[in-house]
């Protein structure tokens, strides 16, 4: 019965994984535009890779914490109102926090990209008021990226908090109360940690692929916000260094898995929702 | 500008969405490169530890002509925004060839690094005319990889300037068919810097700091630095590119320069998030039409020639179509139209009187017809080795990419 999955998993994950491994590993030689890869156990290419790199591993990683945090942070109460508070509209609201992805990713990128332009409103508004300084920008600087990041993640945080709080039985929350909890203290002490695994779940779709991502520090970063993603695209796809992108792309796996591991260990949880 | 109520994430569209009017090369960056990363997944690695056989160049135009019109489909592989409305069509009509037009071509490089393979393999790319630029063509040409075209299938490459036709890269233009030519130079908005921009020097002034890009390809972003700093597009050596590299670099840290861009600084230009961009003349010439305000310069140091050519990879499945596809395409009144609508520099010889017939304002045109000291100042790239291609993209990339 699971032999299709296994298949799946094999021919999807475990090859293509063991080729980026081997890849990794290999040194380049023969001609240059078809170069050969001999398998060398040449692990220099990850010493070269995070040496050269660390700056824009050391981003990504800032880049995608903060976006984490900041998407938690939004997220959280917008699934409480959702899950407890929404009576009837219930379904209206779920469906308004999906509606985005209805339009593809790209060019809800690019109409950030319009919205944030130099000469747009949002920058004038914000220079009137003095928010921004007269030259500054938003557009191609690391909140802009960063901003991007949460945008477009925003729904993989809200959908499993919205789940899991939604679970947590009303009469819990009415024991704290015939107790003489107040409603921060009911928050802290029970939905709070009921909806841990919602918590977790959502932080882990959306750092991952934040971690990984490149089109929005491609079009609402600068020169100044390149991400670990874009550095792999260039190698693979410009350069054609495909041990040293293989190795930033195991290295960029590494990290993500010791982030995850670490995580999962904090909060004390090993299910996912 | 951006119209948000279309899906798909087709680059072709993607880079109609992403600019308010209609020119080719636009979308070089990142979307491409995720369309592509999406379609290469497990089999491109897979592919990349496979062993490659090398092929000797040999010219395989096999079988002898039979001289019998063409029949069939045509399947071309071109940049985005690279052709007239209704061309296609009329070529149908005309030819009774059908044509899937495909464009699909967004990256010299990384179109290279998605076919290589099958291309390796002698295995069909699903393409039999694509128009890369000219130093990819060449490379593919060295590879072995592409059809001679015929003379005698081709009669109108008669009508190729000659200084292309006779080109040492290629000539007689056997393998290589020019499709446009192009001025990579400075395209800057006046209003914005208050005063004209004439040489690279003006790119680092800090009033336009954060106001400034350069072009992500090697050739076209390096070129007219390595001519303002002494060095010479046709001579270029590693210490040349290196010394122009790290100018870019200390300008990159000093937070000059926003973005390296493809085609999309347009976008940026046009929405006042560039003051002064590298930038290609055909680009130029279409965002003037909506701001006059713009201006095109070749920096007095020089700038560059780009060429992009027609070619037929020895993997085709209809040489004949192709051959007549460049025919029609070297038809003076054809190509104008192809001219009208790209706006850049033709390939053909006395277009003149052909473009004065679609609208007198072309011909005049300095972008389209540009005068001789522009000429004088434009430089074309020497055919690179292989080692001097992945040495100087390394380089450059390693600004461009981190």
């Amino acid at each position: 019965m699971i032999f299709p999955a296994l298949a799946y998993l094999a021919i999807f994950f475990v090859v293509p994984f063991w080729s980026l491994f081997k890849t990794s590993l290999s040194t380049m030689g023969g001609s240059i535009f078809l170069p050969q890869l001999t398998f060398a156990w040449d692990f220099s290419n990850y010493g070269h890779a995070l040496v050269t790199y660390q700056d824009q591993i050391l981003r990504s990683l800032l880049y995608a914490f903060t976006a984490t945090v900041v998407s938690l942070l939004i997220s959280y109460p917008l699934a409480y109102v959702i899950a407890f508070k929404s009576g009837r509209y219930k379904n209206l609201l779920l469906g308004l926090v999906v509606l985005p992805f209805f339009v593809t990713f790209l060019v809800r990128t690019l109409a950030w990209k319009t919205i944030l332009a130099d000469d747009g409103i949002v920058v004038h508004t914000l220079s009137a008021v003095g928010v921004l300084p007269p030259d500054g920008r938003l557009l191609s600087t690391s909140w802009a990226v960063i901003g991007g990041l949460i945008y477009n993640s925003m729904t993989f945080m809200i959908l499993p908090l919205f789940v899991s709080l939604e679970k947590i039985d009303p009469r819990l929350l009415e024991a704290s109360k015939d107790l003489y909890s107040s409603s921060f203290r009911a928050f802290r002490k029970v939905i709070f940690p009921l909806s841990i695994p919602g918590v977790l779940a959502g932080s882990l779709l959306v750092f991952i692929p934040a971690m990984g991502d490149f089109i929005n520090a491609d079009y609402l970063g600068s020169t100044q916000t390149t991400m670990i993603g874009n550095v792999i695209q260039k190698q693979f796809l410009i350069v054609k260094d495909y041990p040293g992108a293989a190795a930033l792309s195991f290295l960029l796996m590494a990290m993500i898995l010791a982030g995850v591991l670490s995580y999962t260990r904090a909060l004390g949880t090993e299910d996912l929702v | 500008m951006a119209s948000s109520n279309n899906y798909g994430i087709d680059p072709a569209l993607v880079s109609r969405l992403a600019t308010n009017r209609t020119n080719r090369r636009r979308f070089l960056g990142g979307g491409a490169a995720a369309a592509a990363a999406f379609a290469l997944g497990p089999a491109f690695l897979a592919a990349c530890g496979s062993s490659t056989t090398t092929s000797s160049p040999t010219s395989s135009s096999a079988a002898p002509d039979d001289g019998k019109p063409a029949t069939g489909t045509l399947r071309i592989s071109n940049w985005p925004l690279y052709m007239a409305d209704g061309f296609v069509a009329a070529f149908q009509t005309a030819s009774k060839l059908t044509v899937d037009y495909k464009e699909d071509f967004n990256d010299n490089e990384q179109w290279f690094a998605k076919n290589k393979d099958p291309l390796s393999r002698k295995q069909d790319i699903g393409a039999d005319l694509v128009v890369p630029t000219q130093f990819m063509a060449l490379r593919l040409k060295e590879l072995g990889w592409l059809n001679e075209i015929s003379d005698t299938r081709v009669p109108n490459k008669k009508n190729l300037r000659p200084d292309l036709l006779n080109d040492k890269s290629d000539p007689g233009r056997k393998y290589t068919a020019p499709y446009m030519s192009g001025m990579v130079g400075l395209a800057y908005n006046k209003a914005a810097t208050g005063r004209p921009i004439t040489k690279i020097d003006d790119l680092w002034d800090p009033k336009f700091k954060g106001k400034v890009s350069l072009l992500s390809d090697m050739q076209d972003g390096l070129g007219m630095i390595m001519q303002s700093q002494g060095n010479n597009v046709a001579e270029p050596t590693m210490d040349g590119v290196q010394k122009a590299v790290d100018l870019v670099k200390e300008q990159k840290d000093r937070g000059q320069i926003r973005r390296f861009t493809g085609n999309d600084y347009a976008d940026d230009l046009a929405a006042g998030n560039l003051i002064v961009a590298q930038a290609y003349s055909g680009d130029v010439v279409q965002l003037q039409a909506d701001n006059p305000d713009l201006d095109f310069v070749i920096p007095e140091s020089g700038g560059d020639w780009f060429i992009d050519t027609q070619t037929i990879p020895y993997t085709t499945q209809n040489q004949h179509a192709a051959e007549a596809w460049i025919d029609y395409v070297y038809d003076r009144p054809n190509y104008a139209k192809l001219v009208a609508f790209t706006q850049y520099v033709p390939v053909l010889s006395d277009m003149t009187d052909e473009l004065n017939k679609i609208d007198p304002k072309l011909a005049t045109n300095p972008l389209i017809n540009p005068p001789k000291e522009s000429q004088d100042r434009l430089h074309t790239w020497a055919a690179l080795t292989d080692e001097q291609t992945q040495q100087f993209n390394a380089a450059y990339a390693a600004v461009t990419g981190g």
